[in-house]
């Protein structure tokens, strides 16, 4: 029986500054045949520690194309991933996983994709952009949404310009609050549906972000005529262990560990409200 | 099913005996406070400790969860960053002296700790198991195993039986490797008379009889399921419950960890110690977040985990009918009576 719950040691290699609060770590596990065989799905995350610190779910954001290493962009938002802010390349932390099940990329090939993200929602989608990216003859027209409160806090800035470059790709950008520098489209994510024809009797939606921003987004994604199965929403709850034991991530019988963090609408829509799966 | 007899005078040397080939767990009284509790006979004192034998208790305090399941547990330690494993080994326990209600909350834990990942801290000690019931004699006022349908007798999950009848115990044999212990213990049985087995039927009529919290566990599921519960009786409970998370504690099937680091330079451990669902950092975020602030979400949460969503999951509802949510309660609040309120609905 394979002892889930003690993680693996992993070396930082290096370190990106997205943002004011967000930093993207790329890791590779010490031990090399680790590294060579971990493999996982875009959607899916890892638990995260720092020995006497404690662990976290951070869902991953590389593409599992690229071999031999692993990105996790991670916001400075509690103890652990402050502490994980002070590290610098070299640092050593621990993983284990990959956990969670992943975005369905087979259900919805040649089908147009539609990413709507809000602030650190991008990381997990990152990973399937990526994805599509690396097969982007197997899909249709990509579309992608993404706002943050300020310019500032937009991640991978340099990698939206570039697949911007992407075949038969529109990227869109907001944010909350413009300052001087600011060219694009100001207000919230759902305010970018002026500014591209988002109608659609086919295509799929990947939505992350915070959980008043889903209730919005998903509104305008029915408008636009997306089926409540064809939305993809990846959900993100307190977790402790990762594996469907501890019971903190439950929404209704399910575990967002193990039965998601990808959930379709009609999955999500059938909860009691108050069981807050969106907000 | 097979039936044999033992006499009580037999009991204490059969657990000293079969203590030798198994880790075995009994009920024993504290000396004080009259409180019972299992406890693992260690070898040296087991005549002492069975002095204190009790199983005639009225209920354990806490559940035997804690013997796979302990309130605190070693997940690693660490130097550095290094890890040193504490994975408990796996071991071959008899447990002797269960309440049907308590093995089927067992059966429960095993299940879910299968399911899915298995969870190696708790298989290792749970696995390889003999479960031998004693029937209970008189169910406290807080019980409802007859309404659960987990007691105060089972048809099927345990190796052995015990029927009271008096100055003997009718065994009956619930499984093969129920069957070869008492082989193996044999000179401590007896053949079960006509007469005997009689004897244990009508005392089993007898202690179900005497159930007399009688709720309507059915429909009352059957409401949580289609959602018909309304959420007043959450708001009307909220209102008293001061959210201590006992009755998840004392929960024979409530199995919600958390996981936190302790050090101390730079060695230290990482634990896991039971969590509750009805406290509100359960579902906090490091952003804050937090899906179940409202003391009523957690309290419908509570209940509806127990009789709808593991019902739904596993067609078995968590609760086993036990009572001790009501009887650890401070301000008596237990599952039965809302069992009762949502059952007029």
């Amino acid at each position: 029986m394979k002892n889930e719950y003690v993680p693996h040691p992993a070396v930082i290699e290096s370190i990106r500054q997205e943002s004011g609060d967000t930093k993207t770590f790329k890791l590779a596990f010490e031990d090399k045949t680790l590294a060579k065989s971990f493999d996982y799905k875009p959607g899916q995350f890892v638990q995260v520690s720092l020995l006497g610190v404690g662990e976290a779910p951070i869902s991953i954001t590389s593409s599992p194309s690229q071999k031999g290493f692993l990105e996790l962009t991670i916001r400075d938002a509690g103890k652990l991933t402050h502490a994980i802010h002070r590290l610098e390349p070299a640092d050593k932390i621990h993983i284990r996983g990959p956990y969670g099940n992943s975005f369905p990329l087979e259900e919805v090939k040649t089908k147009d994709l539609y990413f709507i993200a809000g602030g650190i929602g991008l990381p997990p989608l990152r990973s399937v952009v990526k994805s599509v990216f690396d097969k982007r003859g197997d899909f249709g027209k990509v579309k992608i949404l993404y706002g943050a409160k300020t310019p500032q806090e937009l991640c991978f800035k340099e990698e939206l310009q570039s697949w911007k470059q992407m075949n038969d790709t529109e990227v869109l950008l907001t944010v909350d609050e413009a300052d001087e520098s600011w060219k694009d489209n100001a207000g919230v994510v759902t305010t970018l549906w002026d500014k591209t024809d988002m109608t659609t009797s086919s295509g799929a939606a990947f939505v992350c972000g915070p959980p008043i921003m889903l209730r919005f987004v998903i509104g305008k994604l029915l408008n636009s005529g997306f089926k409540d199965e064809s939305i993809y929403i990846t959900l993100e709850r307190y977790m402790k262990c990762g594996i469907g034991k501890c019971g903190h991530c439950n929404i209704g019988e399910k575990f967002v560990c193990i039965d998601g963090p990808v959930f379709t609408y009609s999955q999500l829509r059938n909860f009691p409200d108050k069981e807050k799966a969106i907000a | 099913m097979k039936q044999r007899l033992l006499k009580k005078d037999n009991v204490k040397g059969l657990c000293i005996k079969a203590s030798k080939q198994w880790e075995t767990y009994v009920p024993l009284e504290d000396t004080v406070g009259g409180d019972t509790h299992f406890v693992k006979l260690d070898g040296k004192n087991n005549e002492l400790l069975l002095d204190r034998l009790n199983l005639d208790y009225e209920s354990l305090v806490v559940p035997p969860k804690v013997i796979a399941f302990p309130q605190l547990d070693s997940l690693f330690r660490f130097q550095g960053e290094k890890i040193i494993e504490t994975v408990p080994p796996a071991s071959k326990k008899l447990l002797f002296g269960l309440r049907a209600c308590d093995v089927k909350g067992i059966l429960f834990m095993d299940d879910f700790f299968k399911r899915n990942f298995e969870d190696i801290y708790y298989l290792n000690r749970s696995m390889d198991k003999l479960l031998v019931i004693v029937g209970c004699k008189q169910p406290l006022e807080s019980c409802f195993c007859t309404s659960a349908k987990t007691g105060p007798f089972l048809e099927k999950g345990f190796d052995l039986q015990l029927v009271d009848i008096g100055d003997k115990y009718v065994v009956e044999i619930g499984s093969e490797r129920g069957e070869e212990f008492v082989n193996t213990y044999r000179r401590f049985f007896d053949k079960a008379s006509k007469d005997d087995i009689e004897h244990s039927e009508a005392a089993k009529r007898n202690v179900e009889e005497s159930v007399g919290l009688r709720v309507d566990f059915e429909k009352a599921i059957k409401s949580f399921c289609e959602d018909k519960v309304p959420e007043e009786i959450y708001e009307t409970i909220a209102q008293r419950c001061i959210y201590c998370g006992g009755c998840l504690y004392v929960c024979p099937t409530c199995s919600c960890f958390n996981v936190f680091d302790d050090i101390k330079a730079a060695s230290g451990a990482r634990y896991r110690n039971w969590d509750a669902c009805v406290f509100e950092g359960y579902t906090r975020e490091a952003s804050g977040h937090n899906p179940r602030t409202e003391k009523w979400l957690r309290t419908a949460r509570r209940y509806e985990h127990k009789l709808k969503y593991d019902y739904l999951a596993t067609g078995t509802s968590g609760c086993v009918g036990c009572g001790r949510c009501l009887s650890s309660c401070p301000v008596n609040i237990g599952i039965s009576q809302v069992i009762e309120e949502v059952s007029k609905h």
